[in-house]
């Protein structure tokens, strides 16, 4: 009986390791693949730096509209920086590819580690997409509905912008557990039941909570005595007689 | 009047798109053409004036105006949302000096119906003896103007040493030199796209040397703007102003400081009720506790704490130091430069420290006991302190990772 233990353990423990000895070629091929191609990223991209820098693509850029708004989405204020480091990443992201078909091709067809291993890492990388560019449109939606909401004089402005970045914060993590293919349908029922949580709450926020603002708008419409500040013929309120307040 | 015309016929070559004068006006209502005709009639009485409109159908038949010669043109670039002066009015200003030979223009901005025949000899006056661009002093109500007040004038006056206390002038006298010099510039903004600077002409002028007069215009309807929103407004306006500065950098970190504005403004009347500022200072507060995370990405610690006393002290002794108010422009103007944050945001994020400016200011210059001062001396001490603080913007734009407490 113990023998059959002791067997059954070593068999066991013979066939994983046989499966991590031959998953290493694979992991070789992926580390290498990608360490080449960011070396040729690096190479190319330095060198279209230079060509851009002597073509002086950032100054002609700048003299019309549609280059000063990618100036605005440059690091650096920088439209050279901002396309070498996107050859640089596209490199990196080929070399990623390349590993993966390396990973795959290094496996018997039959392989069951194959089947698990292989879907997580190559949705892995629109993943890291995803999740970056949702922490990004979440920061930004925040700050502009912040801004927005104290420049109308909103007292939940601060409530209501960390309500976006949630929002968005708990698309983007659906998104990525959907595309890494993690939790199935448990993450689209949480998901929703957290979506429409939120959409509640914020509604019911909103709604409680811009009393006095729609009322506010319902008096300047009846007759047009506003004392919003914002307003740039603004008047103020004292006793007779009245000034305009003209900001312009 | 004489004068200009005595300076015109003595020196023709003074003025080398010709010897007459053009008047420019924008696109205004047809009730408003036959009193802007008059006034020019009785301005320039008996003189070679040539009046440029858009409207040329819409001109009554008058005797009153048969010493003008009006002709008619077709905007060569719309001029959108026309309240001030934009980069398409000097492109046609210039094209029309050049087919009239003009060596002197006046460019009339909206509601220039309401300008005296005074201001606009004034205004060929500073031409006539050899100025360049000629900017009109406005005779504004105390209250009104405040951008201009708190933003445009002061820096202007400090970074390019030009002092006329309406930057974001409605009209302008310029020499043909001038109006070629700004329509190149001008041609630059509109083919770029950039239909929304607006705040340039007498930056542009100060950094080409050419020479700027300033003129007593009197009291003048101000056009205002079509937008009921002062947040997209002053985002429009510090935007343009503050890519002006960016553009201008050079120039400006040599450049000499100028010596104030020479006219005065109207008295405040002592016996007006001060006004009601609750509103502005509860915008302030509520933009304290709000926005206080991205002010930190912009301003140094010492204007937060100045921020943090002014949100903590009582509506009548609400003062917003003039140099709290000079270090919170410059370092706006800096992450401006360096994208500290998103522009839109960082304009946004400008909006109520403005109402508190605005706010300080009001309740500085009401009522009339001790401690209280006339709304213009306060607006020229205010330039004062940012000329005094331009050595600051200087060290921050050339070192702006350098410690700064």
């Amino acid at each position: 009986m113990l023998q059959q233990i002791h067997f059954a353990l070593s068999d066991s423990a013979h066939r994983v390791l046989v499966q991590l000895a031959s998953l290493l070629p694979g992991v070789i091929a992926l580390l290498l693949a990608v360490l080449i191609l960011s070396v040729i990223g690096w190479g190319v991209s330095a060198a279209l730096r230079r060509i851009l820098q002597s073509a002086r693509f950032d100054e002609r850029l700048s003299r019309n509209n549609a280059g000063t708004s990618l100036t605005d989405w440059s690091p650096s204020n920088s439209p050279t920086l901002l396309v070498t480091r996107i050859v640089f990443w596209a490199f990196i992201v080929v070399g990623i590819i390349i590993g993966l078909s390396a990973f795959d091709a290094s496996y018997a067809t039959n392989s069951s580690m194959e089947v698990f291993m292989l879907p997580y890492l190559t949705h892995s990388v629109g993943a890291i997409v995803l999740l970056f560019a949702g922490t990004l449109i979440a920061r930004f939606l925040a700050r502009s509905v912040l801004i927005g909401a104290v420049n109308a004089r909103l007292q939940y402005a601060r409530f209501l912008s960390l309500g976006v970045k949630w929002l968005v914060f708990v698309l983007t993590g659906a998104m990525v557990l959907d595309h890494i293919g993690v939790g199935g349908a448990i993450v689209e029922l949480a998901f929703g039941i957290l979506f429409g949580g939120i959409v509640l709450t914020l509604a019911l926020a909103i709604g409680l909570g811009s009393r006095d603002l729609v009322s506010r708008s319902l008096e300047r419409s009846a007759d047009r005595l506003d004392s919003n500040p914002l307003d740039p013929a603004y008047t103020t309120t004292g006793p007779e007689p009245r000034e305009t307040l003209r900001h312009f | 009047m004489a004068s200009t015309q005595i300076a015109m016929e003595a020196n023709p070559s003074a003025h080398p798109g010709g010897p007459g004068l053009l008047v420019s006006l924008a696109s205004m209502p047809a009730s408003a053409l036959p009193a802007m005709l008059s006034n020019l009639a009785v301005a320039f009485p008996g003189q070679n004036i040539t009046v440029a409109t858009p409207e040329i159908s819409t001109v009554p038949d008058s005797g009153g105006i048969a010493s003008l010669r009006l002709v008619g043109y077709t905007p060569a670039a719309a001029a959108q949302g026309a309240w001030v002066l934009t980069a398409a009015d000097y492109l046609n200003t210039f094209q029309l000096a050049r087919e009239h030979h003009a060596g002197l223009s006046l460019m009339l901005g909206a509601e220039a119906q309401s300008l005296s025949p005074q201001a606009l000899r004034n205004l060929a006056a500073a031409l006539g003896s050899g100025n360049d661009l000629a900017v009109p002093h406005y005779t504004l109500r105390p209250r009104e103007g405040l951008v201009n007040a708190a933003l445009l004038y002061p820096v202007t006056r400090a970074l390019f040493g030009a002092a006329p206390r309406f930057p974001l002038a409605i009209d302008f006298g310029l020499s043909f030199r001038a109006v070629e010099h700004l329509a190149t510039t001008a041609q630059r903004f509109t083919s770029a796209g950039q239909d929304d600077a607006v705040v340039w002409p007498v930056a542009e002028a100060a950094a080409a040397g050419l020479s700027i007069a300033e003129v007593e215009a009197g009291e003048r309807v101000l056009p205002q703007p079509p937008q009921a929103d002062l947040n997209s407004l002053l985002g429009e306006i510090a935007g343009s102003f503050f890519a002006e500065i960016d553009t201008r950098a050079t120039f400006w970190q040599r450049s000499r400081i100028a010596p104030g504005s020479a006219f005065t403004q109207l008295a405040l009347d002592h016996t007006e009720a001060p006004p009601d500022v609750r509103p502005m200072l509860d915008s302030f507060r509520n933009a304290y506790t709000n926005l206080h995370e991205i002010w930190s990405l912009i301003l140094p610690p010492n204007s937060l704490l100045g921020l943090k006393r002014l949100s903590l002290t009582p509506v009548p002794n609400f003062r917003m130091p003039d140099d709290l108010w000079a270090r919170i422009v410059y370092d706006f103007t800096l992450a401006w430069r360096l994208r500290t944050i998103n522009r839109g945001h960082l304009l946004g994020a400008l909006t109520p420290l403005y109402l508190a400016w605005v706010a300080s200011h009001l309740l500085l210059t009401s009522g009339s006991e001790a401690g209280h001062m006339e709304p213009e001396r306060h607006i020229q001490e205010l330039a004062r302190v940012f000329e005094t603080d331009k050595a600051y913007l200087v060290s921050r734009w050339r070192w702006p990772d350098r410690f700064n407490p």
